[in-house]
């Protein structure tokens, strides 16, 4: 009945091992092997630009490959929507594959690597990080093979129309073109702290995002006066320019390096040391991006406002007391829950605040929930990003609530403009801590409902959303 | 790609008065992405595998469009799904048109009185639980790919779960379904023309022949489904062995004994054991006397469940085992879907890392064959190992099928270093599986369990398993697919056409 007959055999292949261990006979070494070259591809003296970017990601993308197994597929925003082979996870490691092989070319794969908001969830959900990812120190990196091709593209010269001509408007401008055809300008970055008599400078800026700075200007608003009201110390930047991190994600590396120096230029001319963070996009930026450009030359704090209000209210420093009426739900921006695991303060916060009818959705289901906000989406394909909104409110609505809380600005345009329609309300969570703190917000929500209607400034502006969770 | 451009042409204008533009994908990238599933493939020779284009069809009405035309100009059509499969029967082997029902993901109605769901075909299983669970219901084809096979493919292939013991396998589970014959014409097929009826004697049950035909009969389009209660507990104890003969004795038992809430068995090899190692801490530390393992599932009501385990638990410590605990046998059979293909554990003989493909080569054998079967397919693949570290030796699982212990779901898992395969090592591979077809075949056994048997080397031997029942098969295929439109290549059924090759 026996598997296997250990007795007598002398052939180390014939019997179970596990290859690595210290203890295995050394023949196992020393079989001459009829196949396997030493390298799988030669090394080149002189490789072309292709072949210097697949000796980079071959690995990377062959982990997934080897897989295929489509596990992240279901939790793909744009493949929920979409349902295309073509753009999925599965897909954006395949092609690489098939450059290395000299089968695709980058010309023929860039248009498809539009289709990913970069939230993060194909890699949480991949076995390959699942499970044994920690054993290996080995983490599925779609994200960052999205970005890479995307670079290689603007690298080698193919450009997607919108993109384009929206990182030429930036650079230009300094800020992204949020306002549409209204144009944005240092001018004006500051506008939105109207009144609040905030300094220029200090140990310790709030930075925001060019969505809140000219679109949802209600939510720096918040922030501030929370903080204020705290008794938090900050002050503004002196030329604050967009992170750059929307043209890193679009593959202009050289702008979005540009953009960063300046930044971190201006708050060494201030003496900055600690920045605040109120936009997830922005804390991607500031504790990925930048890092890897200035290496050990970045010694600047990154704190993101949620994480610290959730503390202050810990500490008793923020008590919130206004009773608000909602019934609501939160939705978890990618960035936060997905790519940093960030889902346990702004629940806390919503806990704290009174007469709120919560109904939670727990972090794990939502790594399959995005706004379509994300990646320059919906720079390049605005109805894909508002399928994925509308698919995202369809969830909030199931729950029967009232409201949608998120913590990304740039997440709340699109949410808002499919929310109307099914008549859920899209608040930022600074908001609606603000409110419960007896805080009169002010500001513009953007879009013609919600806000106090004596400051909605930019109303009429065409919806020009960008990225967002 | 077999279509030259003028005939593409007419293909696309002739799919434009049934789909919009964009439901047609006839980039690079779009066909290069539809020539593959996950089993490894000879990937240096990627370009034979492409369509000349993909269709996304979203209703009944479309797809039939979509056949008519394909069969009016003689342009094969290869359904696809999930494109998990793994016998590459969503592969096409003569170009034409990759036809993907995935949009057709709709929830059609939910009957709470029958007990019935149904759903286009392009659903995925654990999306439409997530959906049941709000009524306490669940569809229970458990598949390890449950995350991301979909019901078309389910059916397609006539796929094998994992708790098939005691809810049954997808053929008892799709109750009836709307087909698309390969002249465009279509059918409802189940038990008698009814969509509900799980057991009729009208007329000659067509339901399995339209079922595991790997798309060479038709496409299934909207299915209705089979729901049972959620289960209130899940039981799923985790046993090792410091031997594999206790644990193939205790697994036997196991399954024998009847008890009523017995889902399934799994036994883990000593080469499954000694592949598991490789990342021991992440996995489940054990001791070196470990040799084998053993887990049951139970699913029910609490109290029967606890009854059931009972007994279970009896028959194992007579068997010898060792509980592993609560911990680690929740934690692993929660885990059982994504244990899977993990090209991190590629290992070369003396231990490199390098990345592998998983290939799983599955039979199914009775009990009493287990031992012979699994040593014969070991020493194949060692003759592969000791040739070259292209190949690598993962162990094997046997799954119970049946809840009386009949037979098994009998898998080997073997790691192909791709990026290293060429002309040779890939003839090795199509011999070897070859060999480990012709092993199960001389065990009384099948070729295949759940997969099918369409690829390079196991489907040479399928006429010899079939016997008269292959010239069935050639028959019924000239007879409903006269041009052979559907997924040609597949099965050698080219053959049914008097040599006329395509
Ligand atoms: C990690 C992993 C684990 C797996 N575990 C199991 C397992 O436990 N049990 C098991 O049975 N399988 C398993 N498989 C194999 C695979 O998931 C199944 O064969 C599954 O049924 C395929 O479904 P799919 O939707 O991916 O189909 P596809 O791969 O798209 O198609 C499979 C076949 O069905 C045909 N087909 C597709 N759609 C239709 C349709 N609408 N009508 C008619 N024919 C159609 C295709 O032409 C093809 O021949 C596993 C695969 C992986 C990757
Ligand atoms: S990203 Fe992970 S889950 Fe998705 S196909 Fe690749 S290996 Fe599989
Ligand atoms: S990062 Fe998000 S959008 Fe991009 S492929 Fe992964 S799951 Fe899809």
């Amino acid at each position: 009945m026996t598997q296997l007959d250990r007795q007598g055999t002398s052939d180390p292949v014939a019997v179970p091992f596990t290859p690595g261990m210290r203890d295995n006979p050394e023949e196992l070494a020393l079989i001459p092997d009829e196949i396997a070259r030493e390298h799988v591809v030669p090394p080149s003296d002189d490789p072309t630009p292709t072949e210097q970017f697949t000796e980079q990601w071959r690995n990377a993308s062959y982990n997934c490959f080897s897989s295929g197994h489509k596990f992240c597929r279901e939790v793909c925003p744009v493949t929920q929507v979409t349902r295309n082979e073509s753009w999925t996870p599965t897909a954006f490691h395949a092609n690489v594959v098939a450059m290395d092989k000299g089968e695709l070319t980058i010309e023929d794969v860039a248009a498809d690597y539009v289709n990913c908001t970069q939230c993060g969830a194909c890699e949480l959900r991949c076995p390959n990080s699942l499970f044994t990812g920690d054993f290996y120190r080995f983490r599925t990196r779609t994200v960052d093979v999205v970005k890479a091709v995307r670079a290689f593209a603007v690298d080698s010269g193919v450009h997607q129309p919108q993109w384009r001509t929206w990182n030429a408007r930036t650079d230009e401008r300094t800020h992204e073109p949020v306002l549409g055809d209204t144009p944005v300008s240092q001018d004006h970055v500051r506008d939105w702290s109207e009144g609040l008599d905030i300094p220029i400078g200090g140990e310790t800026v709030l930075f925001v995002d060019c969505e809140a700075a000219f679109y949802r200007t209600s939510v720096p608003r918040a922030v501030a006066q929370v903080l204020q009201l705290a008794g938090y110390e900050f002050g503004l930047m002196g030329e604050q320019w967009c992170c750059g991190g929307p043209a890193a994600e679009m593959g202009y590396v050289d702008q979005a390096k540009r953009f960063a120096q300046h930044n971190l230029d201006n708050w060494r001319s201030t003496g900055t040391r600690r920045v605040l963070v109120l936009d997830p996009h922005d804390y991607i930026s500031f504790t990925e991006d930048y890092p890897k450009y200035f290496g050990d030359d970045y010694d600047i704090e990154v704190v993101l406002v949620v994480e610290l209000f959730a503390q202050l209210i810990r500490e008793g420093r923020l008590t919130p007391s206004v009773p608000i009426e909602r019934s609501i739900t939160y939705h978890d921006p990618c960035r936060l829950n997905k790519r940093k695991g960030i889902w346990k303060e702004p629940r806390e916060i919503l806990r704290a605040i009174p007469g709120l009818d919560f109904k939670d959705v727990d972090r794990v289901t939502q790594w399959s929930y995005c706004s379509g906000g994300g990646g320059g989406l919906p720079v390049e394909k605005p109805d894909l990003t508002a399928a994925i909104s509308a698919n995202r409110i369809q969830k909030a609505s199931a729950l029967e609530v009232d409201t949608l809380v998120s913590a990304c600005p740039w997440s709340e345009r699109p949410l808002g403009e499919a929310g109307r329609s099914e008549s859920i309300d899209v608040v930022d969570i600074h908001e609606l801590l603000a409110e419960s703190l007896g805080i009169v917000v002010g500001g513009s929500r953007g879009g013609a409902d919600g806000a106090d209607p004596s400051r909605v400034e930019t109303a009429n502006d065409e919806p020009v959303g960008k990225r967002g969770e | 790609m077999t279509l030259v451009a003028e005939r593409l042409d007419e293909l696309v204008t002739a799919l434009r008065t049934v789909l919009r533009d964009e439901q047609i994908l006839t980039s690079k990238p779009d066909r290069y992405n539809r020539a593959r599933v996950p089993a490894p493939f000879p990937v240096h020779r990627w370009s034979e595998r492409l369509p000349d284009l993909a269709v996304l069809p979203t209703s009944t009405e479309e797809v039939a469009g979509v056949v008519r035309i394909a069969n009016e100009l003689r342009v094969p059509v290869v359904p696809s799904d999930g494109g998990t499969g793994l016998t590459d029967g969503a592969v096409p082997l003569h170009g034409g048109i990759v036809l993907d029902v995935k949009r057709m993901n709709q929830i059609k109605e939910l009957d709470l009185e029958n007990r019935t769901v149904t759903v286009g075909t392009g659903i995925n299983m654990l999306k439409l639980n997530e959906e049941l669970a709000r009524h306490g219901l669940f569809y229970p084809d458990d598949p390890a790919s449950y995350p991301c096979s979909l019901v078309g493919g389910r059916i397609g292939t006539s796929g094998w779960s994992l708790i098939g013991a005691r809810y049954g396998h997808t053929r008892d589970l799709v109750l009836s379904f709307d087909h698309v014959l390969p002249t465009g014409e279509v059918m409802h097929v189940g038990d008698g023309i009814g969509r509900k009826i799980s057991k009729s004697s009208s007329g000659y049950q067509l339901k399995h022949l339209f079922m595991g035909h790997q798309g060479t009969l038709g496409v299934a389009t909207e299915a209705t489904l089979k729901l049972y209660p959620k289960p209130e507990a899940e039981l799923s104890p985790f046993w090792a062995f410091d031997n594999y003969d206790d644990a193939y004795r205790c697994v036997g038992a196991l399954a024998r004994a009847g008890v009523a809430t017995f889902a399934g068995a799994v036994l883990f090899d000593e080469w499954k054991v000694a592949y598991l190692r490789r990342d021991d801490e992440a996995y489940i530390p054990q001791p070196a006397d470990v040799r084998a393992l053993v887990c049951a599932v139970l699913y029910g009501y609490e109290d029967e469940v606890r009854v059931g385990g009972k007994r279970l638990f009896r028959i194992a410590k007579e068997h010898g085992a060792r509980y592993l605990g609560d911990e680690i046998s929740e934690g692993d059979w929660a885990a059982r879907h994504d244990r899977y293909a993990t090209p991190l554990h590629g290992r070369t003989k003396a231990g490199q890392v390098v990345p592998m493909s998983w290939h799983c080569e599955d039979a199914a054998v009775n009990y009493t064959n287990l031992p012979a079967v699994s040593k014969a397919w070991h020493e194949i693949v060692a003759d592969l190992r000791r040739r070259t570290d292209v190949f690598d030796d993962w162990g094997m699982f046997a799954y119970t099928s049946a809840d009386t212990g009949v037979d098994y779901l009998t898998e080997i898992d073997v790691g192909i270093w791709e990026q290293q395969l060429d002309d040779r090592a890939w003839e090795m591979w199509v011999k070897a599986k070859r060999d480990i077809a012709a092993v199960a075949i001389a065990h009384q056994g099948s070729i295949s369990a759940c997969h099918g048997s369409c690829r390079e080397g196991e489907v040479d031997l399928v006429p010899e398993e079939l016997g008269r029942g292959y010239g069935v098969m050639l028959d019924l295929k000239r007879t409903l697919d006269p041009n052979n439109i559907m997924n040609p290549g597949k099965y050698l059924l080219d053959q049914a056409y008097d040599g006329s090759q395509r």
